[in-house]
């Protein structure tokens, strides 16, 4: 690795210690921090100037600040994961900053997420460290060479892979991005998703670049197909999800999940093509340029959102609509982002979706040339290696790319015409009237956009060679010619599915009585549909029972024990003294009553305990007694015994003469 | 008598102490007269203890029970690390329990119990065999209990006596066990690393060898079964089955004191019932002197050698595992907050048993960190609790949303070790779960091995969901909340009507001082600040406890 620098400060926090180091991608990183925490700064002056708790804000502000440099200075995943709880946690203030109830809700969203991962991240951690030896970025490469179960290695980097991948909003663990970046004041939204968001996909660089090499897994793509899958669902999925958002900023959010697809994607191809044996930088390179633009396209829009959501307190779409007409300013800075992020050529969006573009084309050149054997083809070949081989799914792929850009480019044609074109039927004239500050700030990285797209190979390419080293891979064989037929035709098929989108599916399907509705049912909602009803009630009341039983385990059978044969007898002992027989039979009749009732939970339910039959069985006993006395006297008695006796004589004497 | 006399200096001077202020009815007519005198026997104490600590390897043999036993007091690592945790968090919670103990009765019982406890807690620490241990460990029990039972109600009463039976079940049982092991020790002195040696269980049979070497001379039991030809089983007819149960036992019986399942019972009953210094040296000190107890037994007399492997390793870890996610998960669901930090505690003294039942250096060296950390936190945890009953007597949690508006420093503290328990980097509790499960990782114990690591994160997310809802409401308690509504919020009701008159006196109190601030006194806060303090900077800067960790490891193993 290229390096600038350095810092070490051994047995910090724990054996392994900090260790930070600057090189080409860290640096590009740190600036970018620096840039983007800035920009925000400044915003949030004004943005922030009517709330109350300014303070709170703006300390966990420059907390997380610290923390994200930490994140991507981090020479070994030990500094990694510090920072990235730290940061995990100081950046939960932002998302519950105005403790309305959605904010709570969404913040203990954002919250859980941080935490399961960060836990599900440290068990790879553990794992990894037990296996090589050493978290250190560089020397991660030599100690996995040496690993001889590969399974293990899966195991850890799948673990880290949650862990990263829940911060960076990969498909299932986006569902905090929508949910967040709504409530938390606009500047925090533009740094959890612009930046944030990036310190996971920073994780997954590190291990995809460094563990789950082609020499180490002599030549097996799964874990870049793996990625390479989570990264389409994930660009579909969150495309899919801001089509049908009429929320300003939840729409951004989906977005946001959508263009980190794309740069999983860039992973993912990243591995494949380096399995393949082939030179992957064109994927490096597009996935870095992908991040960097995406930085400062979120910045740009969420600043935007956050302007518009300062003067109206509102986001959705019907009611802001028309709100930038008249704001020539805030308008610029909302084109600007919203044509970068869809790819037109000559924004910088462009640049970095051709080279993930040809990233996919490249794979399935390289398949044809490689010319699969047949049973790949016909898809009898076992497992994943069957989809790795096959060109249609690399085909479908590649169309799922396309119908992504276009998806983008609706939903960004959407939210531009609600805010900035649409007339508002009721406020046009209020709206029109309010005249927009501290959005200047804005155009700073608005500006930027258009410059990087233009003239891609004095800029971004640079910026591509400082960052390239990071991912272990070569130069580049030739230069792209960014601007050629081949790869235009890509940004315009985009572009054209995009119009059709939103001209038949939004303004057709999506809009009712010229109003923008929401037509994805409620239950569409991973978070409040799987995610809460197994983690809130099915998980802890199933264990919680259990554990209930374990845990009233020893105090039961001492409770036992005391209400059976260590019985603390309250009721009036009787003694056995002249009325035995009622002494012993009522014993055990209450007995009985006793276990009966306790059988039946009766001192649960109020009921009183079985009084002693003893008394009344000695009052009987007494009776039964004193009649026999008197019959034991009379005369009739003493008759009666003597004609029984004389009865049985006479039976016995004819039983003897019979047998 | 002879020997390093320093040794006892400390368990005499606060036993005269704590009887002094017992009795002395003259220490009683002015209140501060009797925070005086507690406040130098609690200062003289610790000074003495480190004293002791530094006084060096010297041995201090009180007098000879028989030919090889002898109440005898010795200072080693363990003593060092053990000692050193009970003074400091005794000092500290001395301090805020003077100005808690206000608004209770009968201080000076309270102080002169507190006294005895630490007195018998420091010769605990000292013991140099298992006699003197386990006597020292009877006498904890019972001087302890006064602590438990200090507010008199039929509620402390009976948790109180629970409390008793437990510790006395669990102490007769390690009894027993203790007897078995005479009949095959030489003798019952700490040893690192055990008495028996690596010779004596390579050499063939281990009876045989104990029998050639005149251990197990005429009359033992072992010998004397062998001898008559009595076969139970089998399980006898080796001193290394004998010892194995000898071991169990004893685990179970300490593992009692420590809140290992099946028998945590006392802990959620006797935390909330006592007073809140008391919970929380019950929790961060006491407790743990189960810890003590099992790792003197494990590491010092049989030896992890003699373990590894048996049965009574994989029930150990089984039992330390099941009581680790038992606690987390029951405390996660637990309303009432004292009670809730009472599984807290079941489950995470837990982590230091699953650590040392892994017989691995590594997790060894973590398990007694996590001594060290858990005291710190928990310790914190049941001040700041304490200080929240103390200042508006709300009991459980949901009555405490917008707490952060009131008491912010507190709060603040409770998070940061709150924190430090989950695990959060760059605070205490990271370090030593790392150490765990590395260590368990490295210990070679099949399933466990990745199990143990596995349950000990679950019970961290739990630790999340348990202690952050506090820290959540407390400081977000939502946009609608109104300030003054807090102050009309009612006590729990459940809690007795003669202490809710006192508390509402001693809030009337407060109100007339200064209105607008609840935040507790500085005696409160301060020692809740330090203990947060210390474990932001254990969790920096652990390089200096796991040298002296590894170095006692490295003694034993």
């Amino acid at each position: 690795m290229m390096e600038y620098g350095e810092f070490v400060l051994p047995g910090f926090c724990g054996p392994p210690g900090i260790h930070l180091c600057l090189d080409g991608f860290r640096l590009i990183y740190v600036l970018m921090a620096v840039f983007m925490w800035a920009v925000s700064g400044v915003f949030s002056r004004k943005y922030m100037a009517h709330y109350e708790k300014k303070g709170r804000f703006y300390l966990f502000f420059w907390l997380t600040f610290l923390a994200t440099l930490g994140v991507f200075l981090s020479a070994d995943l030990y500094t990694t994961f510090i920072f990235f709880e730290i940061m995990s946690f100081t950046s939960y203030v932002w998302v519950a900053f105005d403790e309305r109830k959605e904010s709570l809700r969404a913040a203990e969203t954002y919250l859980a997420v941080a935490v399961i991962g960060g836990l599900m991240m440290l068990m790879g951690l553990f794992l990894l460290y037990h296996l090589l030896g050493t978290l250190e970025m560089d020397k991660l490469h030599q100690a996995a060479l040496k690993v001889a179960d590969k399974r293990q290695l899966y195991l850890a980097g799948g673990l880290l892979l949650f862990g990263f991948g829940a911060k960076a909003g990969c498909f299932p663990l986006h569902i905090w991005l929508p949910k967040a970046h709504p409530v938390a004041p606009a500047p925090a939204s533009a740094l959890l998703s612009g930046i944030l968001t990036k310190s996971g996909i920073f994780g997954i660089i590190v291990i995809s670049c460094q563990i789950f090499t082609a020499d180490i897994f002599a030549g097996d793509g799964s874990w870049g197909f793996l990625i390479a899958v989570l990264g389409t669902i994930t660009m579909f999925w969150g495309a899919f999800l801001a089509l049908f958002s009429i929320d300003l900023k939840k729409t951004l959010a989906c977005s946001s999940v959508s263009q980190i697809g794309f740069i999983l994607v860039g992973i993912g191809m990243y591995g494949l093509l380096s399995a393949a044996g082939e030179n992957p930088s064109i994927a490096a390179r597009g996935t870095f340029l992908h991040m960097v633009n995406h930085s400062l396209f979120k910045l740009v829009l969420f600043l935007c959102a956050g302007a518009v959501f300062m003067k109206l307190h509102q986001l959705d779409l019907n009611e802001i609509r028309g709100f930038g007409r008249k704001k020539p300013v805030l308008k610029f800075c909302f084109l600007m982002g919203a044509l970068g992020i869809t790819g037109v050529p000559f924004w910088s969006g462009y640049v970095s979706k051709t080279l993930l573009h040809e990233g996919i084309v490249e794979y399935q050149m390289i398949l044809a040339e490689q010319n699969m054997p047949s049973e790949l083809l016909s898809g009898s070949a076992a497992g994943i290696m069957a989809w790795i081989g096959n060109p249609a799914v690399w085909k479908a792929a590649e169309w799922i790319f396309l119908l992504s850009g276009g998806i983008t480019a609706a939903y960004m044609l959407k939210l531009f015409v609600a805010v900035f074109v649409e007339k508002n039927p009721k406020r046009q004239s209020e709206f029109d009237a309010m005249k927009m500050s501290g959005t200047a700030v804005i155009l700073i990285p608005a500006v930027f956009l258009p410059v990087l797209g233009s003239l891609p190979s004095v800029t971004m390419d640079r910026l591509a060679d400082l960052g390239q080293s990071f991912f272990r891979a070569e130069e580049m064989e030739h230069a792209v010619d960014y601007f050629s037929m081949v790869n235009l035709k890509g940004s315009l098929i985009s572009l054209f599915i995009g119009l059709i989108l939103y001209f038949v599916l939004v303004r057709g399907l999506l809009m009712k009585e010229n109003r923008y509705e929401d037509r994805l049912p409620r239950w569409f909602d991973l978070e409040n549909s799987v995610y809460r009803p197994i983690l809130q009630v099915f998980l802890p009341n199933l264990f919680g029972l259990l554990c209930r039983i374990l845990d009233s385990l020893t105090d039961g059978l001492i409770l036992l024990a005391r209400k059976t044969t260590h019985r603390q007898l309250k009721e009036k002992v009787y003694v056995n003294e002249e009325n035995k027989a009622a002494v012993i039979i009522g014993g055990f009749i209450d007995g009985w009553h006793l276990l009966l009732f306790k059988f039946r939970g009766g001192s649960k339910k109020g009921l009183k305990a079985p009084k002693s039959c003893i008394p009344e069985l000695k009052q009987e006993e007494r009776l039964f007694l004193l009649v026999g006395k008197m019959v034991d006297e009379s005369f009739s008695f003493g008759l009666l015994l003597f004609t029984i006796g004389l009865c049985a004589t006479l039976g016995y004497l004819l039983f003897a003469f019979l047998v | 008598m002879q020997g390093n006399i320093v040794l006892i200096l400390p368990v005499l001077f606060l036993a005269a102490m704590g009887i002094a202020v017992l009795t002395g009815k003259k220490l009683r007519t002015s209140r501060r007269r009797l925070i005086g005198t507690a406040a130098v026997s609690l200062g003289g104490g610790a000074v003495l203890t480190m004293a002791a600590l530094a006084s060096g390897k010297a041995g201090l043999k009180l007098w000879q029970l028989t030919e090889n036993t002898a109440i005898e007091f010795r200072v080693d690592q363990v003593s060092v690390i053990f000692a050193g945790l009970t003074a400091a968090m005794w000092l500290l919670v001395g301090v805020y329990s003077f100005k808690y103990m206000t608004h209770e009765k009968n201080e000076h019982q309270f102080l002169g119990w507190y006294l005895v406890t630490f007195g018998v807690l420091i010769g605990l620490d000292f013991a140099a065999n298992l006699i003197t241990f386990y006597i020292m460990y009877e006498l904890m029990s019972l001087v302890s209990l006064p602590l438990v039972l200090h507010e008199r109600t039929k509620e402390a009463v009976m948790a109180g006596l629970k409390y008793l039976f437990y510790s006395m079940a669990g102490a007769f049982t390690a009894l027993f066990g203790i007897f078995f092991l005479t009949t095959v020790c030489p003798n019952l002195d700490f040893t690192p690393g055990g008495i028996f040696s690596e010779g004596m269980l390579s050499g063939g049979s281990f009876t045989e060898s104990m029998l050639s070497k005149g251990i197990l001379s005429g009359g033992s039991f072992t010998e004397s079964i062998l001898s008559e030809g009595i076969s139970v089983g089998g399980l006898f007819s080796d001193g290394t089955n004998l010892i194995l149960i000898a071991a169990f036992c004893i685990l179970i019986g300490f593992g009692v004191k420590a809140g290992m399942f099946p028998f945590h019972g006392w802990l959620p009953t006797a935390h909330p019932a006592a007073p809140a210094p008391a919970s929380a040296v019950l929790s961060g000190v006491i407790a743990k002197s189960g810890v003590l107890g099992i790792i003197r037994v494990v590491y010092f007399i049989i030896g992890p050698d003699m373990i590894r492997g048996t049965w009574v390793q994989n029930v150990w870890i089984l039992l330390s595992l099941i009581t680790v996610f038992m606690g987390s998960m029951l405390a996660y669901r637990e309303p009432v907050l004292k009670k809730r930090l009472a599984y807290s505690t079941v489950s995470q003294i837990s982590y230091i048993l699953f650590g040392l039942s892994i017989l691995q250096p590594i997790g060894f060296a973590g398990a007694l960190s996590h001594v060290v950390f858990h005291s710190l936190i928990k310790n914190a945890l049941f001040l700041a609790a304490g200080a929240i009953i103390f200042t508006t007597g709300w009991t459980r949690v949901e009555q405490m949303r917008g707490l952060g508006r009131i008491m912010p420093k507190m709060l603040t503290v409770y998070t940061i070790v709150s924190l430090g328990l989950i695990g959060i980097p760059p605070l205490s509790g990271f370090v030593s779960k790392w150490y765990l499960a590395q260590g368990a990782l490295a210990s070679g114990t099949g399933i466990w091995s990745w199990l143990g690591p596995v349950v000990l994160l679950v019970s961290a997310l739990l630790t999340a969901g348990y202690l952050l809802p506090l820290t959540i409401q407390g400081f977000f308690p939502g946009a609608d909340f109104n300030v003054e509504e807090i102050r009309l919020r009612n006590p729990d009701e459940k809690r007795n009507s003669n202490e809710k008159r006192n508390l509402n006196e001693k809030r009337s109190l407060n109100e007339e001082k200064n209105p607008d601030e609840k935040e507790p006194s500085a005696l409160m806060l301060v020692p809740a600040a330090l203990m947060a303090g210390a474990t932001l900077l254990f969790g920096c800067f652990p390089g200096p406890l796991f040298k002296l960790l590894e170095e006692l490891a490295a003694m034993i193993f």
